[in-house]
């Protein structure tokens, strides 16, 4: 029976695993977590749908659980990665057939724009924080108050050359509009306003979900990008920014700023690129061998990519790759015969 | 006596029409100064000024000392060719004088003395002097060889890179590296036939007289002086548009420069003895970390000064510099390399908006009223820690603050200046100076080097004393105004931002905080010698990778510390470095205000 590692185990990893054990395949899952699930874990809903995170991993959980031939190794890192071979930071080496790389993407770390405050001033948070509160149903200001005005910046690592980060993040437009809602429908006399650069509403159901937003719940946008943050007299935070629609520069007290953090390329990449011969893309995101018919393979033969590796992608994409990476690996294997 | 041969035509043409040059080009630049700076030199002329300025003529025009400071075999190889030749010229007209008394000689004849001297039959040898010229001789060539070294393999000379020269230069090289072989060849000959010469050309001569048939001698004997007069001649003919214009150009500068005469905002007269005293010798090409790092290599202060020589300078080798000083500090000529890029980029951009500035009337958003100002500046209010970290030690010190710009100010006008637009930084410049002199503040802190570079160098505020938080922090401290805990197990490394260090000349009043809270580290380049962080606000050329490029390596070094803090103190390097470093990198204002007891 042909051996496949699965290197992640988020969204795509545990989609990929279990379409390679339905396949009859023996897989290993690596995880470098305690748990499986990667970013969805600690998400509230999911948009367009408010689709309870829990849900979509508990029906990976349980895929999982139900097929045969699965070792998942949780709390294990993988260092170095060939198609034959991938060696653990434990110094453990497993012996493989071929290889799938879904270690996804790190969140932007938000005090790198220092200007913005967070982890300085109390009340500015990051969207994963936001999810965390509401998944804990304990949406509140530091001091224990309720947030009157509420400001959500996009594009925060996204976008930004001057972090270097060019890429666009994909999914924090639909998240800003989701989180404003789900703040509304909590504090329905709060004001929200979504401060963004493009709102790129590209999926089924998103755009309906931004129009919604407006008529529904009176959520605000202003196109501008927030230039400083600042604590005023009255301890609330007080925003710069530009309205580049009406061209007016625009200051704001607000109760809290959710800074909608975007994803970037995994530390790791280039080291796999440079000691597995794999290319990584000038984002810093895994280079697949083609965009169109070979979007789930790298380079590298025997090395095969799922999920947000190889760009930012959102939970319904990754879960795709994860199923067509499986197919790949078949194909390729039933083909070297 | 006759002082005159065909073969000296190329020469008497060379060097008049070099003269007339090089008097034209000086008395040009001179009449085109501005009236306060022609007032400078009559007030320095008859100053002891005058002597000062002609001891550091030998010691660098002729001596070169700071080259051999920067590395002894250039500055040998310097000094050799500029003492030699002088001393060569100048030993050359006593034996003149010797031989023939006072009386007037014309130029040819001091120059082709030896050949002369055997047509005239001038008298008995005088072997001393054939003995000095001699050695002169072979010191002048032992600085040739160098010269040819350093073109052929630069880093035998310690040079990474020498400079790439353009077409002028190379043929007056070329015949700069001619003229003493050949001037040895033709004397030889002379000895050959003649007898006398020294221990070189007579040595050789004897050698020549012994193996080679007197006709062939007497047959290359003229067409020898005819060469060494013609490589003479084309190199007086090249020399003032080439970069040997600088043997002559440093004269009037150091002069100058000693007159307290200084390249300024804007393009003046002046700055022609700057630009044409360059050697184009390429120092400046290696500490260039645009060259080191990204391998940018058309951008440096030796090419920026030749293109801007012959009016070739275009906006993107002028943009192109961080104006870090690196160079500026390594100059053997000690060429005001940031100021001048700085006053072309203003030749070149300066477009005054009268409307963009409109704003700024009836604007004050300024808080507080202390006697004490803090102007935290823009790079600082992006980078909020340091400016709760200065709450904290006003807090502490117990200091009343006016501050000029918590809730947004106007810009200092630096960045402004540096880009080239020097008109629209005027107008911030006296918006701020009327508003701090509103506020009657005596004293100006600020925690932007790039700030108080500006404040100290253009504002002129009166009464006012500009601090930069470094300096005022341990001021507080020494003061017992503010006690810091001390704890040898924390370990600090310190990066000297460019505009604080080596603009500022602020280096020892930051390591002496960070000094009082634990233990400082020193990377591999400090001080005068520090890099720059790569974020400099004066390069609008470079993208924002190769800023990173440049952060990263600067970051490396302060790892390599092993220090458990990487500190700077100012906030554009601080952000800079932080995207690079693995270590945390704070500004001083931070590790104190975390440290106050």
């Amino acid at each position: 029976m042909k051996h496949i590692i699965v290197i992640g185990g988020g969204v795509a990893g545990m989609q990929c695993a279990a379409e390679l054990a339905a396949h009859n395949f023996k897989v290993t899952l690596l995880e470098k977590d305690s748990d499986m699930g990667g970013k969805i874990r600690g998400w509230h809903k999911l948009f367009p749908t408010f689709t309870p995170a829990d849900e979509v991993l508990s029906g990976l959980r349980l895929k999982l659980a139900q097929a045969q031939n699965i070792t998942i190794m949780t709390g294990s890192k993988a260092v170095e990665i060939s198609s034959t071979k991938v060696a653990l930071a434990s110094g453990k080496e497993l012996e493989c057939d071929a290889v799938v790389i879904a270690t996804g993407y790190t969140l932007f770390d938000a005090r790198i724009k220092e200007e913005y405050g967070y982890g300085i001033y109390d009340n500015v948070i990051t969207s994963a924080d936001l999810e965390e509160m509401f998944n804990k149903g304990d949406v509140r200001m530091k001091d224990g108050s309720t947030p009157r005005r509420i400001a959500i910046l996009h594009c925060v690592g996204s976008r930004d050359e001057k972090v270097c980060q060019r890429h666009c993040s994909k999914v924090c437009c639909v998240t800003g509009v989701k989180q404003a809602i789900e703040l509304k429908q909590l504090y329905p006399a709060a004001d929200v306003f979504n401060f963004y650069m493009d709102i790129r509403m590209f999926g089924p159901g998103y755009e309906e979900m931004y129009r919604e937003a407006q008529q529904t719940y009176n959520v605000h946008f202003v196109r501008g990008r927030i230039s400083e943050v600042s604590p005023n007299i009255d301890k609330r935070l007080q925003i710069k920014a530009e309205d580049t629609l009406t061209g007016r520069p625009l200051r704001m007290g607000v109760d809290m700023l959710v800074l909608l953090t975007g994803m970037r390329a995994n530390d790791d990449n280039s080291h796999f690129a440079a000691n597995s011969n794999l290319r990584c893309q000038p984002s810093g995101f895994m280079q697949p061998r083609d965009s169109f018919l070979h979007n789930t393979e790298s380079n590298v033969e025997g090395i095969f990519y799922a999920g947000a590796i190889t760009a930012p992608k959102n939970v319904g994409e990754a879960l795709n790759d994860g199923a067509t990476a499986a197919l790949r690996v078949k194909a390729w294997l039933e083909s070297k015969k | 006596m006759t002082f005159f041969a065909d073969f000296c035509i190329p020469f008497i043409v060379g060097a008049t029409v070099m003269f007339i040059i090089i008097a034209a080009k000086y008395i040009s630049w001179l009449r085109d100064l501005p009236r306060s700076d022609i007032k400078l030199i009559v007030k320095g002329a008859v100053s002891p000024r005058l002597f000062t300025a002609a001891w550091e003529v030998v010691r660098e025009s002729l001596l070169h000392c700071r080259i051999f400071r920067v590395n002894p075999l250039l500055g040998y190889m310097h000094m050799s060719l500029a003492f030699g030749w002088f001393l060569l010229i100048a030993v050359g007209w006593i034996e003149t004088v010797a031989y023939l008394g006072l009386k007037w000689v014309p130029l040819q004849g001091h120059v082709f003395f030896k050949y002369f001297a055997a047509l005239n039959d001038f008298g008995t040898h005088k072997p001393t002097f054939d003995f000095v010229m001699d050695l002169l001789l072979l010191v002048v060539l032992s600085g040739v060889t160098l010269a040819w070294l350093k073109r052929l393999r630069s880093r035998a000379m310690g040079m990474k890179r020498a400079t790439k020269h353009i077409t002028f230069d190379r043929i007056a090289l070329s015949a700069l590296w001619f003229i003493f072989p050949l001037r040895l060849l033709a004397e030889s000959v002379t000895c050959a036939i003649y007898g006398g010469g020294g221990f070189l050309t007579g040595g050789i001569g004897h050698l020549l007289a012994e193996g080679i048939n007197a006709d062939i001698l007497h047959t290359i004997y003229e067409p020898l002086w005819w060469a060494y007069s013609s490589a003479l001649g084309i190199f007086f003919l090249t020399m003032p548009f080439s970069r040997y214009m600088h043997i002559f150009t440093e004269i009037p500068l150091i002069f100058l420069r000693h007159f307290h005469l200084k390249p300024e905002t804007k393009e003046k007269s002046y700055d022609n003895f700057e630009v044409e005293a360059c050697s184009r010798c390429g120092i400046c090409i290696d500490p260039c970390q645009l060259q080191a790092q990204l391998g940018i290599n058309d951008v440096q202060s030796v090419y920026f000064l030749r293109d801007r020589r012959y009016n070739m300078l275009q906006q993107k080798i002028a943009n192109n510099c961080l104006m870090c000083g690196r160079c500026e500090a390594i100059c053997p000529v000690g060429i005001n390399l940031n100021t001048l890029r700085q006053n072309s980029r203003t030749s070149m951009r300066n477009i005054p908006n009268e409307n963009r500035y409109k704003y700024l009337r009836n604007l004050d958003r300024s808080e507080g009223d202390g006697r004490v100002g803090y102007f935290a500046g823009c790079m600082t209010l992006l980078t909020p820690n340091t400016l709760t970290a200065m709450q904290q030690i006003f807090e502490a010190a117990r200091e009343d603050v006016w501050w000029a710009d918590k809730s947004g100010g106007v810009c200092c006008g630096r960045p402004l200046k540096l880009s080239g637009e020097s008109d629209s930084a005027q107008k911030m410049i006296d918006y701020n100076k009327e508003l701090f002199y509103k506020h009657r503040i005596t004293t100006l802190v600020t925690s932007c080097p790039i700030c108080l570079r500006v404040f100290r160098e253009e504002y002129k505020l009166e009464g006012i004393e500009v601090l930069h938080h470094s300096e005022y922090i341990l001021r507080l401290l020494r003061q017992g105004r503010l006690q810091v805990g001390y704890s040898a197990e924390s370990t600090f490394t310190y990066h000297d931002p460019c505009e604080l260090g080596r603009g500022s000349g602020i280096y020892d009043e930051p390591r002496a905080v960070i000094e009082n809270i634990g233990k400082l580290l020193e990377p591999a380049h400090t001080r005068k010698d520090a890099l720059c962080c790569g974020s400099s606000l004066a390069n609008t050329a470079i993208d924002d990778r190769q800023q990173l490029t440049i952060a990263r390596g600067v970051a490396e070094e302060l790892d390599a510390t092993a220090a458990q803090t990487i500190v700077t103190a100012c906030p554009l390097c601080k952000k800079a470095i932080a995207r690079g470093a693995k270590n945390t990198v704070k500004d001083l204002s931070e590790i104190v205000a975390a440290n106050i007891k």
